[in-house]
């Protein structure tokens, strides 16, 4: 009877439950929408990360670039259990196509012999095999750091980017490194990369693959300047044959031993960049959380107002209760589960809401905020954690209403 | 179920102030020594604002006194906590108000219930005894209806029926018929002697109708907060 007489009691004071529900599924969604959406591309990116097919990375994190990243690389290659070193130069360039429109976007530099093996099979099947960029190894052009051999000056270029600007297999466009198309060198395009309409990278829809030693004369990176190094190159990915990348202690063996060979530059393992992700992830998680806990405080107090106004309300009905005999623990409990049903259809509107929303951005936003929200992962535990927590914080938000209907004068209520 | 027994309750030298020691300081009752037996039908009568409704209070531990002591069965009261004269409140004690005092959100057979439900008894057992009482002040047939669809004397009725849910000793009444027109003040009164006679309970009714007060067998007069009158039938 309990029950049935809460459900009625909360339907009397129709308006307000509906307020109180309403306030409480609006602080509840936002933490839905963040975390599932930010967890799912946090572990979108960690997948891809661990799907990749280099294993060890070195960086010159804080430096002007790797410097002389044909020769480390080569010795890197000659390292025991490493198949493949990819050095990647990226850099934002300015596109500009038969027309003259410009259009910005991500360049890379590869050595296209190497570039197959860092890649995760979804990377692999976005491109057509061999790579259409002339000289395999770079060394034609690079010439042992003179710049001076021959070059075919290819392009291979993201659909996304031909399909906007009717750039087309067999047409030139030029890559420039400022909006200045007299400095950009003309390229013949050879190939197209990705699905069309779809992106390559979030950052990247724009995107054009050339040889390093190309990228490298475009921007000043093959002869260096007092802001970047010669030969440069932002990483250098290198493939560990499969049996020692399956064993941690191998892995370690071939990092050290990348390490020693370029101890001026930071190496570390894909495995434990995913694991920094993880632990980024975390922490963000947490951020978001406190930040919907503002919104869940301003909910809760709204609940704690609805029900100390409903206690206003109902002082003669306490005071019935009181004068029949029921115990004041007795009306305690009754406005605690008033709290706790509110809390819990508040909680359980607001997961909805989160995830309706969440779809509704999957289904009908637009580019990048769309593929984020298709990547959304609604964990189970994680929304009844937080409908389980909205309800036992409605404990403390109706501490109030408890406190005032224990003060309710009985005889003051009966007049 | 058994009725409870009728408690011996008795009031020595009660006095009740409201606001205390205050520039609008009432003394509601002045010196009340007073016994009412068990089994015992009481009417108290007395102009508006005499004490009466306070002497029910006190009767029934709503209140308790500023002085003087009230005895149960030769206890005072006034050492009990809260909590146990809610208890005894639930046993021993049914009220009947002026104004019903139906909780609007129950249906007529859920506020019967009610008491018993505070007492611990098990559901079906309770719903049985409510439809019982209900049948037998003559509301079998509302017992689904909400106290706003209800008449006065419908109220009333419904609201004896949960005075006497968990048979107590002592049935509190306060102005009863008050708010109802003659036809159903008749019957309200009528079924609160029938059900105090069968349950052999203790019947205090505040009245200031000479009709009213004329059912009962003993008959008290408060004025200005003291008993002035205390009359028993022959």
């Amino acid at each position: 009877m309990r029950r049935a007489s809460t459900s009625r009691s909360l339907r009397h004071a129709r308006w307000q439950s509906v307020l109180a529900v309403a306030a409480i599924a609006s602080a509840v969604s936002l933490p839905v929408i963040l975390v599932s959406v930010g967890g799912g591309v946090d572990a979108h990116e960690i997948a891809s990360l661990e799907q990749t097919g280099y294993q060890v990375v070195v960086s010159a994190q804080g430096l002007h670039g790797i410097e002389g990243a044909h020769q480390d690389s080569a010795k890197l290659l000659a390292l025991p259990n490493v198949v493949a070193v990819e050095p990647i130069l990226s850099i934002a360039i300015d596109l500009f196509n038969r027309t003259g429109n410009v259009s910005a976007a991500i360049a890379e530099g590869i050595v296209p012999s190497q570039f197959g093996a860092t890649l995760s099979p979804t990377e692999r099947g976005l491109f057509s095999w061999p790579l259409a960029l002339g000289d395999p190894n770079d060394t034609e052009h690079y010439a042992d750091g003179a710049y001076d051999g021959p070059t075919s000056y290819d392009v291979l270029l993201s659909a996304p980017y031909a399909q906007m600007n009717q750039v087309t297999v067999g047409s030139t466009v030029v890559l420039s490194p400022t909006t200045n198309a007299s400095l950009g060198v003309r390229y013949n395009v050879t190939g197209l990369f990705g699905p069309q309409g779809s992106l390559f990278e979030p950052a990247g829809a724009f995107a054009a693959l050339v040889l390093l030693s190309n990228l490298q004369v475009l921007t000043d990176y093959a002869r260096g300047s007092h802001t970047v190094v010669p030969d440069g190159a932002d990483t250098i990915e290198v493939v560990v044959a499969p049996s020692t990348a399956e064993s941690p202690s191998g892995l370690a063996g071939v990092e050290r031993e990348v390490q020693a060979v370029l101890p001026s530059y930071t190496v570390t393992s894909v495995s434990s960049e995913a694991a920094e992700l993880r632990s980024a992830d975390g922490i963000l998680t947490g951020f978001y959380l406190a930040l919907s806990s503002v919104g869940l405080a301003v909910g809760l107090l709204f609940l704690a107002l609805v029900l100390v106004r409903r206690v206003e309300r109902d002082r003669r009905s306490i005071g019935i209760r009181r004068a029949i005999g029921l115990p004041q623990r007795s009306v305690a409990a009754s406005i605690l589960e008033d709290g706790a049903i509110l809390a819990a259809a508040g909680g359980t509107v607001g997961v909805v809401a989160g995830v309706v929303v969440v779809e509704g951005l999957a289904t009908w936003a637009s580019s990048t905020v769309k593929e984020a929200a298709q990547l959304a992962i609604f964990a189970p535990a994680f929304l009844g954690e937080l409908v389980v927590g909205v309800v036992a914080l409605s404990v403390a938000a109706s501490a109030a209403a408890v406190h005032v209907a224990w003060r309710v004068d009985l005889l003051e209520a009966l007049r | 179920m058994s009725a409870s027994a009728a408690p011996l309750v008795e009031l020595a030298g009660v006095a009740r102030t409201y606001a205390e020691g205050g520039a609008e300081e009432v003394r509601a009752l002045r010196g009340i020594d007073l016994t009412l037996p068990a089994g015992a039908f009481v009417s108290v009568e007395g102009p508006s604002g005499c004490g009466k409704t306070t002497l029910l209070n006190l009767v029934g531990l709503l209140d308790t006194p500023t002085s003087g002591e009230v005895r149960w069965d030769g206890r005072p009261v006034g050492l009990r906590t809260d909590r146990e004269r809610s208890r005894l409140r639930l046993e021993t004690v049914g009220f009947i108000f002026q104004r019903f005092y139906l909780l609007p959100t129950l249906t007529a057979a859920e506020n019967v219930e009610l008491p018993m439900r505070a007492l611990g008894r098990p559901r079906p057992e309770r719903r049985a005894r409510a439809v019982q009482l209900l049948r037998a002040v003559g509301l079998e047939e509302r017992a689904r209806a909400y106290p706003h669809q209800l008449s006065g004397g419908e109220e009333q009725r419904v609201a004896i029926a949960r005075a006497v849910a968990n048979d107590p000793g002592l049935l509190l009444a306060d102005e009863p018929t008050g708010e109802l027109d003659s036809t159903s003040a008749r019957v309200v009164l009528d079924l609160l002697g029938r059900l105090r006679a069968e349950r052999a309970a203790t019947l205090v009714l505040v009245t200031h109708n000479p009709e009213v007060a004329a059912r009962a067998s003993r008959h008290l007069t408060l004025r200005d907060g003291r008993l002035v009158a205390d009359r028993k039938e022959a």
